[in-house]
């Protein structure tokens, strides 16, 4: 029996507005054969693990662009460990100093892919993916 | 190595047949491409209809752009320090620019502000925090407000004439920008309703103007971008025929309001991006100037020489920039503001090399403000007005841009003008179409981003300092702002907000500059103006839904 294929939520988290690498890592992913599910602006740490576990994803992918990783990003790390989703990985991307990536990853975040590159993410994903999917 | 070089190479080559827009180049151009050209028509000296080689018969000899550096961070108090610090190192304009609370029009101490009150700019939630960042500072100065595109826009210009009047300073002497293009905020989005507010916003944006018109003439008070659009994905031309496609509407929003083309268009200014493909770049800011020339005079039949004058700002691609060796930046950064230089720009906003990074740190800032320097002072450019002009080369890429965007104006018109094109996601599907195909370019390496897809190091460079806004700023100002609301004497707040919302009931041609002006002079928040506002158009207090209208 074939393997179901990876699925992937994407959000922007907090105020910040810049959607545009949310959108392209969205409909990239899209076509290397995952199923993504892209919730747009203006969500909250709540919002995004809820839907989350409603679509059943093997990934959290959050883009961040104006600062404000540090402040939202814990919040989605602690609900997911509350909800014992620890087979979902946390990724973030966006655009961050050196010493914050450290402290993203310190906080529990997964990958962090800072660029304009999507093909890394693609091959993190699926080297990651801790459900069985493909 | 050797491998990537050959692979950059093959790449290189099919890049140098089109420009970055994708418009077709040959190899060499000569007087047979420019043959159609009237100089007289479609030229004319600097300083001569329709504009094409610049908006002043000496340009940079007579006046130097407006070397902006835009600055926002933190508390108040933590962004008036660096604009003094700026001021002392030569801008000749404060450029400020609102956290994201303060431009949904949210207060610092909403629910939804944590964690952002003074991260991606500075927090403005009160007539006090203008007071304290603009301390010191003399309000002689051009000021530029971004931000005034959105529901803090009545609010932010209200803050500024309250200041105005408190420091006995005329209206009527202020200068500065508002950054008033309420259309453009739908692509950044700080509306969280998104496209239901496009009416009202264009209410609001219209009413900015016609105050300034009659209180504040020397301010520039709407504003046509296309930098953000252009960030958001667009090629050169879309860029050109959206920035017009939006000039247009103002104009007849304006028109419709009752107000004069003469009245408004002088105090219009645009804004491009400067990107990183340098003849085009230029020759798209050269049509755009014929083309407004020529909508401005035949279409509107405008009769001031400066209403039909195309004034514009450039903002250096962000999104050009790369977070690997970000070194090179500075190089991007220099070429691209070298451009805008050879395109006659009135004012220039230079990314700093880290901003890929972060938040641009002092010293990035610094760098960016010496580019601008270097390049008015040393190198010569700025002596002679439009020095490529008689290119076959620019003459014949200046007319493609205007042919493409032409094309493009005339679809947007077709549907019923930007506004329609807006409403039925037309602008959005374009825009993610585009940048979906740029970034898959990248991907396959058929573009070449240097440092990013081609001759890429292991051991990345590393930055000096980078921008770190104190951590305690947002306690602090979340702090203030209670304070404010806990101190001052509500009863006058109180009043003027129902006054601002029985007048904003009135109905969409009622101008509430008025009684915006007397909410900030009470100290009432941008929240508090904003929700009245919000709730007079049928919008709920808080657009989140989670926090009550104050004073029942």
């Amino acid at each position: 029996m074939a393997k179901s294929k990876i699925r992937v939520l994407i959000s922007k988290v907090g105020l910040d507005g810049h959607d545009r690498g949310a959108k392209v890592v969205a409909s990239l992913l899209r076509e290397a054969g995952m199923e993504v599910v892209y919730l747009g602006r203006f969500q909250t740490p709540e919002n995004i693990v809820h839907a989350a576990l409603q679509e059943d994803v093997d990934v959290i992918g959050l883009s961040c662009l104006s600062g404000e990783h540090l402040s939202h990003t814990p919040k989605v790390v602690k609900l997911m460990r509350e909800n014992k989703m620890d087979d979902v990985i946390l990724i973030v991307g966006g655009v961050f100093p050196k010493e914050e990536i450290a402290r993203l990853k310190e906080t529990g975040v997964d990958g962090v892919f800072m660029g304009t590159m999507v093909g890394p993410v693609v091959d993190y994903i699926r080297e990651n993916v801790r459900g069985g999917r493909v | 190595m050797g491998n990537e070089s050959d692979k950059a190479a093959e790449a290189y080559k099919a890049r140098a047949i089109k420009t970055w827009s994708g418009l077709p180049l040959k190899e060499l151009y000569t007087p047979a491409d420019v043959k159609g050209v009237d100089y007289d028509r479609d030229l004319g000296n600097a300083g001569e209809y329709p504009y094409t080689r610049g908006i002043y018969p000496s340009m940079y000899r007579g006046r130097q752009w407006t070397q902006k550096l835009l600055c926002g961070f933190g508390t108040p108090a933590d962004t008036n320090e660096r604009l003094k610090s700026y001021v002392k190192q030569g801008a000749n304009a404060l450029d400020i620019i609102p956290d994201v609370p303060s431009w949904i029009g949210i207060d610092a101490d909403h629910p939804r502000a944590e964690g952002e009150v003074g991260v991606q700019g500075v927090n403005l939630t009160s007539l006090e925090d203008v007071e304290v960042m603009l301390q010191g500072l003399p309000l002689e100065l051009p000021l530029i407000l971004h931000g005034t595109n959105t529901m803090a826009s009545p609010f932010e210009l209200g803050s500024w004439v309250v200041l105005a009047q408190k420091r006995g300073i005329s209206l009527a002497s202020l200068r500065g920008t508002l950054l008033n293009d309420p259309l453009f905020t739908f692509y950044c989005s700080w509306w969280p309703e998104d496209k239901l507010l496009v009416d009202l916003a264009l209410k609001l944006g219209i009413d900015a103007i016609e105050y300034c018109t009659e209180s504040m003439p020397q301010v520039y008070s709407s504003y046509a971008d296309g930098y953000n659009f252009r960030e958001a994905g667009i090629n050169a031309p879309q860029e050109l025929a959206l920035t017009l496609s939006k000039a247009i509407c103002y104009a007849d929003k304006c028109l419709e309001r009752g107000l004069a083309i003469d009245d408004f268009a002088p105090r219009l200014s645009f804004c491009f991006s400067a990107h990183i493909d340098f003849f085009e770049e230029i020759a798209k800011i050269r049509a755009a100037r014929r083309m407004w020339a020529r909508i401005a005079r035949e279409r509107y039949g405008a009769k001031d020489a400066r209403s039909v004058k195309l004034r514009f700002s450039v903002h250096t691609a962000g999104c050009s920039l790369v977070s690997a060796q970000p070194l090179n930046n500075i190089v991007r950064v220099a070429y691209q503001a070298m451009a805008a230089a050879l395109a006659g720009a009135q004012a220039m906003d230079l990314c700093g090399y880290d901003e890929a990074v972060n938040i641009p740190s002092e010293e990035a800032g610094i760098l960016s403000l010496r580019t601008q320097q270097i390049l008015a002072c040393e190198t010569g450019i700025t002596s002679v007005a439009d020095p490529l002009g008689g290119s076959y080369y620019v003459e014949s890429l200046t007319n493609r841009l205007e042919e493409e965007a032409g094309k493009i104006l005339r679809e947007i018109e077709d549907m019923g003008g930007i506004v329609q094109a807006i409403k039925t996601e037309w602008v959005d599907r374009l825009i993610d179409r585009e940048a979906l195909n740029h970034q898959k370019d990248v991907e396959t390496g058929q573009r070449i981003v240097v440092g990013q897809n081609a001759f890429t190091m292991d051991e990345a460079q590393t930055l000096g300092d980078y921008h770190r806004t104190r951590p305690q700023s947002e306690a602090e100002q979340i702090a203030n702002v209670t304070r404010l609301k806990r101190t001052r004497d509500n009863r006058p707040v109180k009043e003027a907000l129902d006054k601002l919302r029985r007048r904003a009931e009135a109905g969409e041609r009622v101008n509430l500059m008025p009684e915006v002006i007397e909410a900030v002079r009470a100290y009432a928040t941008v929240g508090e103006i904003a929700g009245a506002i919000r709730q007079a158009y049928g919008f709920r207090y808080d657009p989140f839904g989670e926090v009550e209208a104050p004073f029942g």
